[in-house]
């Protein structure tokens, strides 16, 4: 099993809303991030012009540096998803798992002392639902699954995009499992 | 579209690292003393001031944490970079105060040496760990082996630059000068060690003007670098040194020069230390700077 969200950003119109759900969800203060819309752009000359938005939380690696790092076993993959999660219990707020993740998506939580990131609500996913930015997302551009089931939705999504137009964010290694799916009628992917 | 790159100094673990390269480099230059069999009334003071600066260096990386309270979770990840200077700090310290129960209590030479030369090994390994652990693929200008090697050749200048401090204010002229001399050549080390970091800087994957070579030689890190690592950290202590090993400073007298030698090095050491954090931004920093 391995879970992880797709993200359709020809069908993403920048609303937020994945945003203010999953600060809802889980209760995150303001200036604190675990989902964070992004804008790409604007790229290009008058009239050829292109932009496009770009939701950004943890990418779920296959071979996650935050993991490998943290000293106390705090960020861990849990073994029945395959999920990275941390146990904010265990943390001792050393910040290398911020370091080593290569996107900086990770937030320090100075109320608790703790490092935070994007959870893909097990409170949820667990009674069988779908993590708040996908359930609420207006556009229906979020998917959330399994991505070793060929019948979960982010597999089929994925199938139905076509492998050029189904990207991922620069990899060093660490394997990043949060495809994004962008046709170049659309824009051009800027994210190498 | 993304965050701010540009990552802050933690001063903490500044001083963490800066204390644990003087406490180890300072070791094994005693180590060095013993199996030369010279400079007998340094290796005492000296040991105990080496154990101090473990202990302050720990204490500064307790200060690191959200957590303090939770410090011994750091024994839950065998192999993760922090769980390394946990136990080689550890080691390193519980050796010196062995050393030093022996010095105390007049042991053999033989089996004073042999407990100082097994407790150099995890004190060289200590001042190699405290950047190996910065080396992490996402950030780029970190993402080098030449940065624990930097970290090793300061704990080297550090440690022969206390030790001249320590035998010239003993007035063991014979020692003042050997470590004099050791201390030129670790600079010498270092200097190469900075100009391939520089070099690395300028070819790293992910170029980005926040960890580039041109920051550093004449952005706005340039004082930092010039002033703080070069003027300070190389060029002082290799006048002071030169004239240390040549005893041709009669206006100033060894331990004077010496000591500001010291502290020109723990001066350089900190810029070194602070303009690699600063140089320290992520391949992609989406949420903003660390």
């Amino acid at each position: 099993m391995h879970n992880c969200l797709v993200i359709d950003l020809d069908r993403c119109s920048g609303c937020h809303s994945c945003e203010v759900h999953c600060k809802m969800q889980n209760k995150i203060d303001l200036g604190v991030y675990w989902n964070k819309v992004l804008i790409v752009g604007p790229t290009g000359t008058f009239p050829d012009i292109e932009q496009y938005a770009l939701p950004m939380q943890c990418q779920q690696c296959a071979d996650a540096p935050c993991v490998k790092v943290c000293p106390t076993g705090a960020s861990y993959r849990d073994k029945k998803t395959n999920i990275v999660l941390i146990n904010k219990a265990v943390c001792f707020g050393c910040r290398y798992c911020m370091m080593a993740c290569p996107y900086g998506v990770r937030w320090y939580n100075e109320a608790e002392k703790v490092v935070e990131k994007c959870t893909l609500c097990p409170q949820l996913t667990s009674a069988g639902e779908k993590p708040a930015c996908v359930h609420n997302c207006c556009t229906g551009a979020r998917s959330y699954g399994d991505l070793d089931d060929p019948n979960s939705d982010v597999s089929q999504v994925i199938a139905a995009a076509g492998a050029e137009n189904v990207h991922s964010l620069p990899d060093e290694g660490n394997h990043p499992s949060t495809h994004y799916i962008l046709r170049q009628e659309t824009a051009t992917w800027r994210e190498s | 579209m993304e965050g701010e790159l540009e990552m802050t100094v933690m001063w903490t673990l500044v001083f963490f690292s800066l204390f644990a390269g003087l406490g180890a480099g300072l070791f094994v230059a005693v180590v060095v003393t013993e199996w030369r069999n010279r400079a007998e009334a340094v290796r005492f003071p000296a040991a105990a001031t080496a154990l101090a600066a473990l202990i302050v260096g720990g204490i500064s990386s307790v200060l690191h944490l959200g957590h303090p309270e939770r410090i011994f979770n750091a024994l839950n990840h065998p192999t993760s970079g922090i769980f390394l200077e946990f136990v080689f700090m550890g080691l390193a310290g519980l050796g010196i105060v062995v050393y030093m129960v022996m010095l105390a209590r007049g042991s053999s030479d033989s089996s004073r040496r042999a407990e100082a030369t097994v407790t150099a090994v995890p004190a060289v390994v200590l001042s190699f760990q405290v950047g190996h652990t910065y080396v992490m693929a996402s950030r780029p200008a970190w993402d080098t082996i030449i940065l624990p090697l930097l970290y090793m050749a300061t704990a080297a200048v550090m440690g022969c630059c206390a030790l001249s401090l320590f035998a010239a204010q003993k007035k063991e002229v014979g020692t003042t000068r050997r470590a004099a001399w050791a201390t030129l050549i670790s600079l010498a080390v270092e200097l190469v060690l900075i100009i391939a970091y520089v070099a690395h800087l300028s070819s790293a994957p992910f170029a980005d003007a926040s960890r580039s070579a041109d920051r550093v030689l004449s952005g706005n890190l340039a004082a930092l670098f010039w002033i703080g690592l070069v003027l300070c950290g190389l060029l002082v202590p290799v006048v002071l040194s030169w004239l240390l090993r040549s005893q041709k400073a009669g206006w100033l007298s060894p331990f004077t020069s010496a000591a500001i030698a010291l502290a020109a090095v723990l001066g350089g050491g900190i810029a070194f230390r602070a303009l690699m954090f600063t140089l320290g931004s992520g391949v992609k920093q989406y949420f903003g700077g660390l």
